[in-house]
């Protein structure tokens, strides 16, 4: 097998535990509904809501929260979300039209991202907040407005581009927003459009991990609205966008030690740890380590509302050194923030069943392929590594709290520490569920379950297609009551279901 | 010593005998080379030198450009000074520059100072130019005039060491190796030029070579991850890789600065923690007498603020009187205070002095018209030396929602200030309530 097997695994927190520990619940899902199968767990939303509002009241600041909704399309999410306080960021017409429909009033609606021209009409039309681009985008929605004599929308202005003095931040290049350094014009433009257009403030959005670059947009975007105010207009609100990350991972000694191992696959020090003696992204070059991994970092200390409590807590060089947090808080600003992944953690799971297990003549590695195809579990298109969940069809123990070792037909006991490739169920050499060389505690059988956790935020129906006329994943949602696990179809759910007891 | 240059300074450090009373060892002299006496500061001085004289005396500064290289620190700083000197300019890409002295110093140097950005949070699996590539790219480009001294690569950084730094170590133990070498690994060319001299010598050299352990950060050290990423890092130089913390290297830096009169840094500490440590086990075997060297490679000085993230205990400072972290929670709670209406009313009448807590931006913005601004951070200063106003004058505090004025109106009853009163929910509760607030 190569070594020590190197697991990856995930970091359950009780819900999902308790979901991925209930075998006979999951079976009866899939026996009834396909594999594969999206699992939702709505509850857990208002819980990582709740974090982030404390966040927001350790430093005393008001604004709201929205939920990136391209991150899950699923309708359960959205409706315990709108049984929230919280508000949800879209980013198409479609988008908005189901935030809508979901009890999402438009006060708590922002539209963000590339527009058309319906998706601004009917923003505009709702009383949506607006996050503009660009100065043509102003322009067009200030001419829409007039046009259909809408009411006066509120927008935002979505900045890019942020400059720092002394030390010059290389960020990464963003399509979106206008560079700071056009914010003259735009302004000018809002002042000229001021009948149509209501400025409540400015927006960044940042692909990137690094505090650094964030607390510099911040800064940013703190100067430009002493400009706005300097100019007489009226901004109360800060939008600094999401990427807060996910900590994927239960253990950071095992994250460390495979990357380790990856580096020293890669350098012909060991076998490698991935099919085809894939990287992902290091190389070697005569010798010496070249490239960058290109993996999400699955175990992080500092991820979520802990990460926007580090970002607000960063000094602002520019403004006298105090926290952005105390410059936000003093300057009387609301803080918006669109976490996508972050509000999702822990919120749902894909289940996919095995068909075949077959022990590889050459290698020793076990070949087991699934009834999903790569995209139903998008980990590795997002660079997340995880090891799945064996889920035993048979479960020799009944109290299915854990699973023991037990008999299994094929060769090897299925005790042992097995090492596999995941392949899916399309007719594509290309089709791995993922690259890596997966460690699974032991041998699992035809009929068992390999539970994927953590992956309602991008990772469950992001790509998925029809391709193939292979079945894309069902959603289901789930939750607890008096002790039971409940579920209904994800279209089914409303936050009065576990009351009215669908099932 | 006179010299015409300070780059003649450059090497030539001592090598110094650590007390065996501090180190512990019977068997074993343990030898310190004082690389933080280079005149830059560090161990870095050399290589920089090395590679950058040939192309700085080459050309004149009309023709050559500027000086690049891939740097944190240290030899950042031997380049910004080298390069100045000879009229160019000095730029560092860096993602890994924690260390804030040490920009600032870069900064004061004239370097410019570029941070690769962070990784991406939504990654692109098809993204095929990580910033290294793009940066190794435009220094190609045609017509560049870039300098690039490519400290991870050059050969030159390694020959610095084999004809500088090991050779002096040979001459100071009276032309004999060391047993023992040990050594952090960043650029690698150190420990690498310094062994092959030593091996020359004397084939039986043993050569430690220590890295950052992975979840740690120790300044100027790699992980053994990145230390493969440098070319001219080659495992079979060291008999022997081990690790060492960030804690560890501090508490080494700490025998070094205060038993020592080494005033170390981080990397040094992590050398002397690695050498004791490896040689512990070893020195209990041993019958005849052995010797061991290690590099302190630069100085304590720029790494005060990395100590103190991990080590606050170190800098504590006695108490002071009339703060307010000694009010208790109840203090706090009956602090006197007063809602927006009732002090819209006593303004006009009590003619209170209206001190506004907030940041001084925050307080141009907007404020309280007729009212003062003092910081919070200043205003605490001045409480520690009494009151700053008279008795005999009521004071409204304001701060935005009412929370840090309550603990200082609670103090300041404390200190005997007979009409203080905290603004109830603040800044904000004012705004709320459509009182006024002015720009002047």
């Amino acid at each position: 097998m190569g070594g020590q097997p190197l697991y990856l695994e995930p970091r359950l927190e009780s819900r999902l535990r308790s979901l991925v520990h209930s075998p006979e619940l999951l079976h009866t899902l899939t026996d009834a509904l396909g594999s594969p199968l999206n699992v939702l767990v709505p509850d857990q939303l208002a819980d990582n809501l709740a974090r982030f509002r404390s966040v927001y009241g350790t430093h005393h600041l008001s604004g709201q929260v929205f939920l990136a909704h391209k991150a899950n399309r699923s309708s359960a999410l959205l409706r315990r979300l709108a049984a929230t306080d919280a508000g949800v960021d879209v980013a198409s017409l479609g988008e908005l039209q189901h935030a809508l429909g979901a009890g999402l009033t438009p006060d708590r609606i922002t539209a963000t991202g590339p527009k058309n021209p319906e998706f601004l009409w009917l923003a505009a039309r709702t009383s949506v907040t607006v996050s503009l681009d660009t100065r043509d985008e102003l322009e067009q929605l200030a001419t829409l407005v007039r046009g259909h004599a809408l009411p006066r929308t509120r927008v935002l202005l979505r900045l890019s581009g942020f400059e720092a003095s002394g030390v010059r931040v290389l960020t990464r290049r963003s399509r979106f927003g206008t560079a700071v350094r056009e914010t003259a014009p735009l302004l000018e433009a809002v002042e000229r459009h001021a009948d149509a257009l209501d400025l409540v403030g400015v927006a960044y959005h940042l692909d990137t991990t690094s505090l650094s670059e964030k607390a510099l947009a911040l800064e940013g975007c703190l100067r430009v609205l002493e400009e706005c105010r300097s100019r007489g207009l009226r901004p109360r609100a800060v939008d600094i966008g999401g990427g807060f990350g996910v900590n994927y991972l239960a253990d950071g000694g095992q994250w460390e030690r495979y990357t380790t191992a990856l580096t020293e696959a890669v350098m012909g020090i060991r076998p490698p740890l991935a099919y085809g003696g894939h990287g992902y992204g290091l190389r070697n070059e005569a010798g010496t380590l070249r490239g960058a991994l290109g993996l999400y970092p699955a175990h992080r200390p500092v991820a979520a509302a802990g990460y926007l409590d580090e970002l607000l807590s960063q000094p602002a060089a520019s403004l006298g050194g105090r926290p952005l947090a105390a410059l936000l808080l003093e300057h009387l600003y609301d803080l918006h923030v669109e976490p996508g992944r972050a509000l999702l953690d822990q919120c749902g799971l894909t289940l996919t069943k095995v068909l075949e297990v077959r022990d590889d003549e050459a290698g020793g590695l076990l070949h087991i392929r699934l009834a999903a195809k790569a995209d139903d579990v998008a980990l590795e298109d997002h660079g997340v590594l995880l090891d799945p969940v064996v889920v035993p069809r048979h479960p020799m123990n009944a109290e299915g709290t854990d699973f023991p070792p037990r008999t299994t037909t094929g060769s090897g006991t299925g005790t042992e520490p097995v090492a596999a490739y995941l392949f899916g169920n399309l007719c594509l050499e290309a089709d791995l569920i993922t690259r890596r060389t997966v460690f699974l505690p032991h041998r699992p059988a035809p009929g068992d379950l390999l539970a994927f956790a953590n992956t309602a935020g991008y990772c469950m129906d992001f790509h998925t297609t029809r391709a193939q006329h292979q079945p894309a994943a069902r959603k289901v949602a789930a939750w607890q009551e008096g002790g039971r696990w409940r579920w209904c179809l994800d279209d089914q759910y409303w936050p009065t279901t576990p009351v009215g007891g669908a099932q | 010593m006179r010299y015409d240059s300070i780059t003649d300074a450059i090497g030539n450090t001592p090598l110094v005998r650590i007390d065996p009373a501090v180190h512990g060892l019977s068997h074993i002299d343990l030898y310190a080379k004082l690389e933080l006496l280079n005149p830059f500061g560090s161990v870095k001085d050399r290589a920089a030198w090395n590679m950058a004289r040939p192309h700085l005396s080459a050309a004149a500064p009309e023709q050559g450009g500027q000086v690049v290289e891939l740097s944190s620190g240290n030899t950042a700083k031997a380049l910004a000074v080298l390069a100045g000197m000879h009229g160019r300019t000095f730029r560092s890409v860096t993602n890994r520059m924690r260390i804030p002295e040490i920009k600032d110093l870069l900064l004061l140097l004239g370097a410019e100072i570029e941070e690769l950005p962070g990784q991406s949070e939504c990654l692109d699996p098809t993204a095929t130019d990580d910033p290294l590539t793009q940066f190794h790219r435009a220094l190609s480009e045609p017509g560049s005039t870039f300098v690039h001294t490519d400290q991870y690569f050059n050969p030159r950084n390694t020959e610095a060491h084999f004809t500088g730094t090991g050779p002096e170590i040979v001459k100071d133990l009276d032309g004999r190796a060391p047993d023992w070498f040990i050594a952090c690994v960043g650029t690698a060319g150190s420990s690498t030029g310094v062994a092959r001299a030593l091996r020359e010598h004397d084939p039986a050299v043993r050569v430690v070579g220590l890295v950052a352990a992975k979840s740690d950060f120790v300044p100027g050290i790699r992980t053994i991850d990145e230390a493969h990423e440098v070319g001219l890092f080659d495992p079979g130089t060291y008999d022997t890789i081990e690790s060492v913390g960030a804690d560890e290297a501090i508490e080494g830096m700490l025998t070094l600065n205060r038993r020592c009169g080494i005033l170390a840094g981080p990397t040094g500490g992590a050398a002397y923690f690695g050498a004791t440590r490896q040689l512990k086990d070893v020195d209990a075997e041993l019958t005849e007498r052995q010797s061991a060297v290690f590099i302190v490679c630069d100085r304590v000085e720029s790494y005060l603020s990395y100590v103190r993230r991990r080590r606050p205990d170190l800098f504590g400072r006695p108490r002071r009187g009339n703060s307010p972290a000694d009010l208790t929670d109840t203090e706090v709670r009956t602090a006197p205070a007063i809602g927006v209406i009732d002090a819209l009313a006593w303004i006009a009448t009590g003619e209170p002095l209206v001190v506004d807590l907030r940041g001084p931006h925050a307080y141009a913005a907007l404020h309280i018209d007729g009212s003062v601004n003092i910081v919070d951070e200043l205003f605490e200063e001045l409480l520690h030396g009494g009151l700053p106003f008279s008795h005999n004058r009521p004071v409204l505090l304001a701060c935005p929602v009412g929370e840090k004025s309550a603990r200082y109106a609670a103090l300041l009853t404390r200190m005997g200030h007979p009409d203080v009163r905290s603004l109830t929910g603040g800044i904000i509760a004012w705004r709320d309530a459509g009182a006024p607030l002015v720009r002047d």
